[in-house]
């Protein structure tokens, strides 16, 4: 009797844990959870999100390493971090690869952030300023501090007309999770600071799913068969902002970056 | 056709659009009125960016060789509202550029037309753009 | 709020408190609100050719959280001028009026320029579809976008505000020609600001526009500079008066079916027709039938004007898609007309050496 039952129970806890196991998402989402619905019965991923990592600096995992000029000292200084990319280093092609590390001796001229430009996808999830997504049947829109950024996802599925630094992005639900697909972007922005580069063939799928009330649980797959030898992934939290009145802040960078593009056509050179 | 531009004042006060043309005066810093130019080549690009879009022609001179022309053009924003693509103008596509060299390189221009084989002008054959206006409609009661 | 029993508490407390004033028999606070929204010179309009009675009888759309549904793609494509020209003495035009100034104007801009002038130192607006005429018009019978003062004008400028122009055309003449630098160089051609910040006049072109709705939020984007306003709707309080933007800063709620935004908190070099960084916009948008929304608004800056004003537009429904304005990733234009610049101050240095050089020798 006492073994039968014995049995019986392991046998309980075997099947639960293989449900469990079965439901639990590689990126550790908590079994379970169903995030509130809006009125047309999707789920509320609306809020003011920002990723929380040192992704913008470089996405593999990296030490801690000097600015660009010493005059600012460890003000802005690289700091380390454990990186968003799943699984070894970005597998670059071998041509690919000289390139990276060409863009990444040269960042410092080369990085389109420093011109204040889009920062294309998925850069632009994991700068360290927030973000809003602003949800609705049609269209989920996503609106950044960083150069006033902004994505359309298109609900119901559109051809892009023209390449675009953001891409063109199509998305639907599957269950709890907001998958985004997103093709024709340009070859121009980078993925970070470090050089890390793609060509305008890139396509990325986003998948993202609210893992309790005040994260979401954010991955994509990369894929560029110009410059990478196969698709590779990413995957981080996005931290809900929780202050009161949370908002998302206009951050023209422009004038900022004028000097920078534009300086030396000054009548009269800038004094260095 | 061309003819004299020609203000023409009526009884009617002429109701001028609100925001005039911010970038126009800085079209004549950017390209030399006094070098007008023809060019005939292939299409190789049409960046279709903003704030002004830009042509890539490849331009054979007379000794053979090619040169790669940049030739601006407009927005192509309200374009794609009504239709254009990036798939619309073929790479290869023979334009003819009537034009004005740009003041610092010998190779960008501005486009004022751009004329196809047939002698029309660029997406207004392609039936895309309306010269005269989009149809009136009803005027929104106050 | 992610608290079902938050929410149904919430709910149940309103619901009771709602009961409350209805049993009270408040007065139309609401109805007199709206009714004083609308300003007090405004005329009844005339009567366009515009049939209605037979149309079937509409109903205002309502987004899932039961508030007005404002969404889609809009213009507010216009010759309309923002303040009444010289000679015309009338609020409306007559419907021929008003086809006969837009006929007018969109003759004008398919005309041809003449080759060798300054004018024509341009792409042909009508090629790319950039004329006006060529974008659905929002158009209406008024003359000017300004509906009171009555007399349609910009009310009088203070002396704060003469001076304040006066030192600004001061400071920019300090700066030198305008291709010495970049920053000498006019604002939108930089892409640093277009149009979108209130109250929204329509630009030169790309006068397109997307409205989405989310739960408690409105949100516009404006296709010029992909400028994105992200509105609040629950009557929050703006942010700290120490920030300050172009945009400013957009706080909604809805009265009645109008929404109403209000923006303070602009930085000093937006200067909307010369205001001051104390400006406050307050507009009000109304869905009045499937194809428009009613959009007035209010300019209070008693630094700038020595009263407020009002203006009112409509939009009018378009398609889309509003596609990317990335404008200072492309903005290889300022970078040909600098260096062009650069290499006529070269040019004109050595015309200037040679001038010298043969004066010395004579």
């Amino acid at each position: 009797m006492r073994n039968r039952s014995v049995a019986v129970t392991t046998g309980m806890v075997i099947v639960v844990a293989s449900v469990w196991l079965a439901v639990t998402t590689v990126a550790g989402q908590a079994p379970g959870y169903r995030a509130p619905r809006t009125k047309d019965g999707k789920p509320n991923l609306n809020g003011v999100w920002q990723a929380v990592n040192e992704a913008n600096w470089d996405i593999e995992g990296h030490s801690a390493a000097p600015g660009p000029l010493w005059q600012l000292g460890a003000q802005f200084s690289v700091p380390p971090g454990l990186g968003i990319v799943e699984g070894g280093p970005i597998p670059y092609k071998p041509e690919a690869l000289q390139k990276k590390k060409a863009n990444y001796a040269d960042r410092a001229k080369l990085d389109p952030e420093l011109k204040c430009y889009l920062p294309g996808v998925p850069r632009a999830m994991y700068m360290p300023y927030p973000f809003q997504i602003v949800q609705s049947t049609e269209y989920v829109m996503m609106a950044f501090e960083f150069a006033g950024a902004v994505r359309t996802v298109y609900m119901k599925k559109q051809q892009a007309p023209a390449d675009s630094w953001m891409g063109w992005s199509n998305g639907h639900w599957e269950g709890e999770t907001l998958v985004i697909d997103t093709t024709d972007f340009n070859d121009l922005s980078w993925f970070d600071r470090a050089g890390n580069f793609h060509s305008d063939k890139l396509h990325v799928v986003e998948r993202i799913s609210a893992a309790s009330p005040d994260h979401l649980n954010y991955e994509a797959t990369i894929e560029d068969p110009n410059v990478f030898t196969r698709p590779w992934k990413i995957s981080m939290p996005l931290y809900r902002r929780l202050e009161k009145n949370a908002q998302i802040l206009e951050y023209k960078c422009v004038e900022f970056a004028e000097d920078f593009i534009y300086g030396h056509l000054r009548k009269v050179p800038l004094v260095k | 056709m061309r003819r004299t531009f020609a203000v023409a004042m009526t009884g009617l006060a002429l109701a001028l659009a609100a925001a005039p043309l911010r970038a126009h005066h800085a079209f004549s810093a950017e390209f030399d009125v006094t070098k007008p130019l023809t060019l005939k080549g292939t299409l190789s690009k049409w960046e279709m960016i903003n704030p002004h879009s830009w042509f890539h022609i490849d331009v054979k001179g007379p000794d053979g060789t090619v040169t790669e022309w940049m030739i601006e053009g407009g927005s192509p924003n309200t374009l794609i509202r009504l239709g254009v693509t990036k798939y619309t103008v073929k790479i290869g596509t023979e334009l003819t550029i009537e034009g004005y060299q740009a003041k610092e390189a010998t190779n960008k221009a501005v486009g004022r037309n751009f004329v196809l084989p047939d002698g029309t002008r660029l997406f207004l054959s392609l039936g895309s753009a309306v010269p005269g206006g989009a149809p009136a409609t009803e005027p929104v009661k106050p | 709020m992610h608290s079902r029993v938050l929410t149904t508490s919430v709910g149940i407390t309103a619901l009771a408190a709602a009961l409350a004033v209805v049993l009270a028999q408040a007065p139309a606070g609401a109805q007199a609100a709206n009714a004083a929204a609308k300003p007090a010179a405004a005329k009844p309009a005339p009567a366009t050719t515009q049939s209605a009675p037979a149309a079937k009888k509409w109903t205002l759309p309502r987004t899932p959280e039961g508030v007005p549904d404002l969404q889609g793609y809009w213009t507010n494509n216009s010759y309309t001028p923002l303040e009444r020209p010289d000679g015309v003495n009338k609020e409306f035009y007559t419907l021929p009026e008003l086809r006969a100034v837009e006929k007018k104007n969109a003759e004008r801009e398919e005309e041809q320029t003449t080759p060798g002038t300054i004018a024509d130192v341009h792409y042909d607006f009508t090629q790319f579809g950039l004329d006006r005429s060529q974008t659905r018009m929002a158009d209406n019978l008024r003359t000017s976008v300004i509906t009171n003062p009555e007399n349609g004008k910009l009310p009088p400028v203070t002396p704060e505000g003469k001076k304040r122009a006066a030192d600004r055309a001061e400071a920019r003449k300090k700066q030198g020609a305008q291709y010495d630098q970049v920053q000498n160089i006019p604002i939108g051609s930089r892409c640093v600001y277009m149009n979108g910040a209130p109250p929204m006049m329509p630009p030169a072109y790309n006068p397109a526009y997307q409205i989405i709705q989310s739960p408690g939020y409105v949100t516009i984007l404006t296709e010029m500079l992909h400028e994105t306003r992200v509105v609040p709707t629950d009557g929050r309080p703006h942010a700290p008066a120490t920030v300050r933007s172009w945009l400013g800063d957009s706080k909604g709620h809805w009265e009645g079916d109008t929404l109403v935004i209000e923006t303070t908190n602009f930085n000093d070099k937006s200067a909307f027709r010369g205001a001051s960084e104390n400006m406050k916009v307050t507009e009000r948008f109304t869905r009045t039938s499937d194809d428009a929304i009613r959009y007035e608004f209010t300019v209070d800056d008693p630094s700038t004007w020595e009263r407020a004003w009002t203006g009112e537009m409509p939009f009018v429904k378009i398609n889309g898609p509003i596609f990317e304005h990335a404008c200072n990733e492309g903005n290889y234009g300022i970078l040909n007309t600098l260096a062009g610049a650069r290499k006529e101050d070269k040019r004109a240095a050595e015309e200037a050496a040679r001038r010298q050089a043969r004066s010395e020798e004579q």
